[in-house]
């Protein structure tokens, strides 16, 4: 993958491999003490300083692939917990000299500083690192641009600052501030960060012989090269699951039930946000709960394909299968909502389709359920593009104008033009990933690299409206697509 | 308050899904929706006990669907009331 390190997926997919193999088998808690070695042989270790921290740094990683926290007696609630024995503490001190520094006359820098931290030596200024702040104020100073800001790369990725460190330099991850948003678990060289994962339970639920249904997000179309819908379910089936739904038709239902709702909120003036991408929702809901009101009422595609699968077989227990870790919280916070009963990301599936032996294989056979709209509600501006479809659908002129927020840091300034009520748009679509769930951090592949099978695959969809997609459901199930 | 209920396969099959569906109306009936929040949980790694692992706060019980009444009664109101 282009934008994560090959060894840390590989180790990752390992575990998870591992992991889902022995619960396939249902010899987990037999073999469970014996993957490490398995894992590391030894007696040469690979990264770390000797085999048994890499053995130590495995353990944990199963933990957390289980399910749980990485250390038994710290149990937390966080989806994204640290691996500690992983996390190499970064001793690195955030604000250094370079050798830029001309030795100035001016000293800005050391005039900068509220902390008297910087002295001037012989070839140039240095940082007292017993004194300095991290303020960031002589950074700013520098003329030369010559000192240099070593934020650790977790810390900097977090769009919320939930990430600060214990006396020990360790990572510590704020629930009460993280949107799981899995920016930090991407961004981690070490691969310290981890979600927790659901993947065991529901192996133990297939294997159990429920019926086990898969949901899988429309940025699942060139995830997996060139198989299609179609291929993936033939997989999944594979798997033990009792069968596959897109969840581009549960984005074809929100288009439909945001239109309605975007038409009303627009006629009174009032603004709205999307409700589709649960990072985007917990950051409105812990950073700025004034504005949960404004949140669309309409549930997430995944909750809407999770009530039709209920409709059409009840007692199914439904599986969300996409790129986001953000969905574990959603289905965790929604347990009364009718909601997926877990939720799973494309690396968990990939290391299942692995532990079993599926190869997918890409056949002639077709599965289109969602609509083309629907199919990409998962890029930046697809949920926008879906809305305004379905007011072409509904003859409505609506002359809507929609803030299309394109990561975390555009929805968070967007909410605070909101909060503020100086935004311009009247609607506001939120996205937590850059690029939309196509670069999920949950993702087997980047989206520069799915790119062109995810253009070829939709170059064979239909070209089916989203109401006429979802007319023959709503007529039979009468399924509620707001919250409870 | 909180009430925290393990979702792990092991709990989904001793009845988390029956024990969320009669708290949920025993509060609704109660009209505690606003004192009481339910929340789903990632695996509590308590599998072989027999009954559900439920966390009120951070107090940990294991329940069987059948016990929810009474517990309500008992552990539930007390601290709603408290």
């Amino acid at each position: 993958m282009l934008d994560k390190d090959a060894t840390i997926v590989s180790v990752k997919h390992e575990v998870l491999y591992q992991v889902a193999k022995h619960a396939f088998a249902g010899d987990l808690e037999e073999k469970r003490d014996q993957i490490p070695f398995d894992i590391i042989p030894g007696p040469q270790a690979n990264f770390r300083c000797c085999v048994y921290k890499e053995r130590e740094i495995i353990r944990q990683r199963i933990r957390v692939a289980e399910g749980r926290s990485p250390i038994q007696d710290k149990e937390n609630r966080n989806i994204v917990q640290v691996v500690e024995s992983a996390c190499e503490g970064c001793p690195i001190n955030r604000y250094v000299v370079t050798d830029n520094c001309q030795r100035c006359m001016s000293r800005k820098c050391q005039q900068a500083c509220n902390f008297h931290a910087i002295t001037i030596m012989r070839d140039k200024a240095v940082i007292d690192t017993q004194l300095c702040k991290e303020c960031g104020k002589c950074y700013q100073a520098c003329p030369y641009n010559a000192i240099a800001d070593l934020m650790r790369p977790c810390k900097r990725s977090c769009p919320v600052d939930a990430i600060s460190m214990d006396e020990n330099k360790i990572v510590v991850v704020d629930e009460n501030k993280c949107i799981h948003c899995g920016q930090c678990i991407k961004n981690c060289p070490f691969g310290a960060i981890m979600d927790r994962s659901f993947m065991v339970s529901v192996i133990n639920l297939i294997n159990s012989g429920l019926p086990v249904y898969a949901m899988v997000a429309p940025a699942g179309e060139g995830q997996f090269g060139n198989a299609s819908m179609a291929d993936l379910a033939e997989g999944i089936r594979q798997l033990g699951f009792a069968d596959m739904y897109e969840v581009a038709l549960g984005g074809d239902f929100v288009a439909d039930s945001e239109a309605k709702e975007w038409l009303e909120a627009y006629q009174e003036g009032k603004k709205m946000t999307t409700s589709c991408c649960p990072a985007f929702v917990t950051m409105v809901k812990k950073h700025f709960p004034q504005l949960e009101e404004n949140i669309s009422t309409t549930v997430s595609p995944m909750s809407a394909v999770a009530r039709l699968i209920r409709a059409e077989h009840p007692g199914a227990i439904t599986v969300f299968i996409g790129p986001c870790i953000a969905k574990k919280s959603e289905v965790i916070e929604s347990i009364t909502q009718d909601n997926a009963d877990y939720a799973l990301t494309f690396e968990e599936l990939d290391a299942m389709f692995h532990a079993k032996g599926v190869e997918l294989q890409a056949s002639n056979a077709v599965l289109q359920q969602g609509s083309i709209y629907g199919k990409k509600f998962g890029a930046s501006g697809g949920v926008t593009a879906a809305v305004l479809q379905a007011f072409k659908e509904m003859n409505a002129e609506v002359d809507a104008k929609v803030a299309q927020c394109n990561g975390a840091q555009e929805c968070k300034k967007a909410l605070l033009m909101m909060k503020v009520s100086k935004l311009p748009e009247d609607f506001i679509e939120g996205m937590a990933c850059e690029g939309g769930c196509v670069n999920g951090p949950g993702s087997v592949k980047a989206e520069m690299q799915s790119r062109r099978d995810r253009a070829a695959l939709f170059s064979k969809a239909d070209g089916r409206g989203i109401r006429d997609n979802i007319a023959p459901y709503y007529d039979k199930y009468q399924i509620s697509l707001h919250r409870k | 308050m909180e009430i925290t209920i393990c979702i792990g396969s092991s709990c989904h099959l001793k009845g988390a899904r029956d024990i969320v569906a009669k708290l949920e109306k025993i509060i609704e009936e109660k009209n505690l929706t606003d004192r009481i929040h339910l929340k789903g949980a990632f695996c509590m790694g308590k599998c072989s006990v027999e009954g559900v692992s439920i966390k009120l706060d951070d107090e940990l019980f294991y329940l069987k669907p059948e016990d929810i009444e009474q517990f309500f009664q008992d552990e539930i109101m007390r601290r709603v009331s408290a």
